[in-house]
């Protein structure tokens, strides 16, 4: 039975090659697609619980004054303190602005222990300046090493001698945990803060977000009230949260990427579903006499479901496990073209579960009238048939 | 099964189509000794096919009694018939009926997949059955590769491969020329008269009816007459019919 499923499918080599081919290429965008949300996901599941995110009550992209950094380090319970600033610079020959940050240097890498150093140090990190550490994978992806010198432009800051940034690289990081990729790169905020003292740069003054590490035994939620409240009559307003809800927040900034995901996803697989179902159709309905034969010979009626059921799942699981596999080999290069965009992408586990998962349901689905059609026939009209 | 004698009691089967009844067969008795070869003979819609299809398992009749082997087969659910038909009848059809994406040897080893075989036993009936019928050298052939009477040869010998005691054929020699024709015919006579297969053979042909021990004329879905023939291979026992 199992061979005649085999052959039954070879006898229209193309027909079948078309429909796993489909499979495949729905399999293929439905892994791809949902690791996108997944690796989005496993950010805000990385997040620390000991963190909590300062930033303006009015908006993301509105500056704290750098005075503040006083009185929230004074905050019972706020064991350290450091500050981000989105830098927006490209590398050479890019065209789209890619990670970079100026950070507080001083407390950087004790309030983020994730990161740890695979090459150069913390203390050359340290001496200030213009050094920076930057995340293996960018380091691979442009080829640079420790002493490298990376020029950088910067619409965000510009510099009014007409110079591009330059930063020596003083480390190569890797995050313990996805909630920091390794594709960024960080520099000491004194640096920006001396040229702007310098008047070498035009552009925003002040913080875009404040980091506290909680001390432990401390309630994150308390310490975060107890923030907001300091500055509740302003000057400006502060608002803060934890970094899990601050990474869920900057996802839905992309915009609603689960909800388009699972409107494509669901619309390429009714597609397949009905490409696949056709081809069971068709294939049920050249088989008839042969199914027939089979039942004068005494095939029962659930060997003739089994025999088309086997059909259907035939094409969806080689289908499956071919744009499954295709997605795997592909992820690192996806991961590469993303860049920045989608730090830390790859392939699921969970998607590839998912896309799997689909294709046994997808056979089943698509193999429930074939077989029912089958089992249905009756012997003397079966035969009477012709393909 | 060793004894397939068969046992036809006023058995009647109509078709309705397009709101007209048409009655193939009407109430038509027929006794079939077991090891016999019997050739029903007749006009076209006379009911020779339906009666083949309702001693094969094949169909059901509207009414009276089918008994093939001691079995009265009304009694069987459909799962119990095919279960019968795959232990006792082997079918011979006009257009070969081979599962053409098959090789010969995989069409014989088919119906043996159904019984309590081990893949040795099964690899070795197929070959015996491909042997009897003088074809072994043509097991990884296809169908469309085979001539007609190598294809017919091909299904005589699945239709032997599990050894059933019944053998139902509908012309078998239809679509074969005569000399094609012949040698199947000899080799029906040879399993009747040499294995002891019960075979009921509808043929249109007289010369493929000779070839039979006994001839049953069939007129309008009754019996018209029944002609024994003592020197035809086989045809040892008596068959009795009513109209």
């Amino acid at each position: 039975m199992l061979r005649l499923v085999f052959r039954n499918q070879l006898k229209h080599g193309l027909r079948s090659l078309c429909t796993i081919g489909a499979v495949a290429v729905a399999m293929f965008l439905l892994c791809v697609l949902r690791s996108l949300v997944s690796t989005l996901d496993s950010a805000v599941q990385a997040s620390a619980s000991n963190r909590v995110i300062v930033q303006s009550a009015v908006s993301l992209f509105v500056s704290l004054p750098e005075s503040y950094y006083s009185k929230i380090v004074a905050v019972e319970g706020v064991e350290k303190l450091t500050h981000w600033n989105w830098f927006g610079g490209k590398y050479p020959n890019e065209q789209q602005p890619l990670n970079q940050f100026g950070v507080r240097m001083e407390t950087f890498l004790d309030v983020y222990d994730e990161i740890v150093f695979i090459d150069g140090s913390r203390q050359a990190f340290e001496r200030g300046g213009n050094s920076c550490i930057i995340g293996k994978d960018l380091a691979a992806k442009y080829g640079y090493g420790i002493g490298d010198r990376i020029p950088i432009e910067s619409e965000l800051y510009t510099r009014t001698d007409g110079n591009v940034w330059e930063f020596d690289v003083a480390g190569i990081y890797e995050s313990k945990t996805s909630n920091v990729d390794n594709m960024t790169l960080f520099f000491p905020y004194n640096y920006l803060d001396e040229a702007r003292d310098a008047g070498l740069v035009q552009g925003p003054v002040g913080i875009s977000i404040y980091i506290a590490r909680v001390a432990p035994g401390y309630d994150p939620v308390t310490i975060m009230a107890a923030i907001d409240e300091i500055y509740e009559n302003g000057p400006q307003r502060v608002q803060s949260s934890s970094e899990a809800t601050f990474q869920a927040m900057f996802v839905s900034m992309v915009g609603n990427i689960p909800l388009l995901v699972n409107s494509i996803g669901l619309g390429v697989l009714a597609a397949v579903l009905m490409a696949t179902l056709n081809t069971m159709l068709m294939a049920a309905r050249e088989q008839i006499h042969d199914m027939g034969i089979l039942k004068a010979l005494g095939f029962r009626d659930g060997h003739l479901s089994m025999l088309m059921m086997g059909q259907s799942l035939l094409l969806a699981i080689v289908g499956g496990l071919l744009g499954v596999g295709a997605a795997m080999l592909a992820g690192p290069f996806i991961a590469y073209s993303l860049g920045t965009n989608f730090p830390g992408y790859e392939i699921h586990q969970s998607s590839v579960n998912l896309a799997l998962g689909l294709s046994l349901a997808l056979g089943i689905i698509a193999g429930i009238l074939p077989a029912w059609r089958a089992r249905s026939l009756a012997v003397v009209d079966a035969l009477s048939a012709r393909a | 099964m060793s004894d397939a004698n068969i046992s036809i009691q006023s058995v009647s089967k109509a078709y309705t189509r397009a709101g007209e009844t048409l009655v193939v067969l009407d109430k038509l008795d027929l006794e079939v000794p077991a090891g016999e070869f019997y050739a029903l003979m007749g006009p076209s819609g006379s009911g020779k096919t339906t009666l083949l299809n309702i001693i094969g398992g094949l169909d059901r009749p509207d009414s009276g009694l089918v008994e093939v082997a001691s079995e009265e087969l009304s009694q069987l659910s459909n799962s119990e018939l095919a279960a019968w038909r795959a232990d006792n009848v082997g079918f011979i059809f006009q257009g070969f009926n081979l599962i053409p994406v098959l090789t010969a040897y995989e069409n014989v080893a088919l119906p043996l997949g159904l019984q309590p075989l081990s893949k040795s036993e099964r690899h070795e009936h197929a070959m015996y059955a491909l042997e009897l019928v003088g074809l072994a050298d043509r097991a990884s052939h296809r169908p469309a590769q085979l001539s007609g009477g190598q294809a017919q040869r091909v299904a005589i010998a699945r239709a032997l491969a599990t050894d059933p005691g019944l053998i139902v054929a509908d012309e078998p020699t239809g679509d074969l020329d005569r000399e094609s024709a012949d040698s199947v015919l000899e080799l029906m006579s040879r399993l009747s008269a040499e294995m002891h297969k019960t075979i009921l053979m509808v043929t249109h042909d007289p010369l493929a009816a000779e070839s039979a021990g006994t001839i049953v004329r069939l007129d309008k879905g009754r019996l018209g007459s029944i002609d024994h023939k003592t020197a035809a291979p086989g045809a040892a026992a008596a068959g009795k019919g009513t109209a």
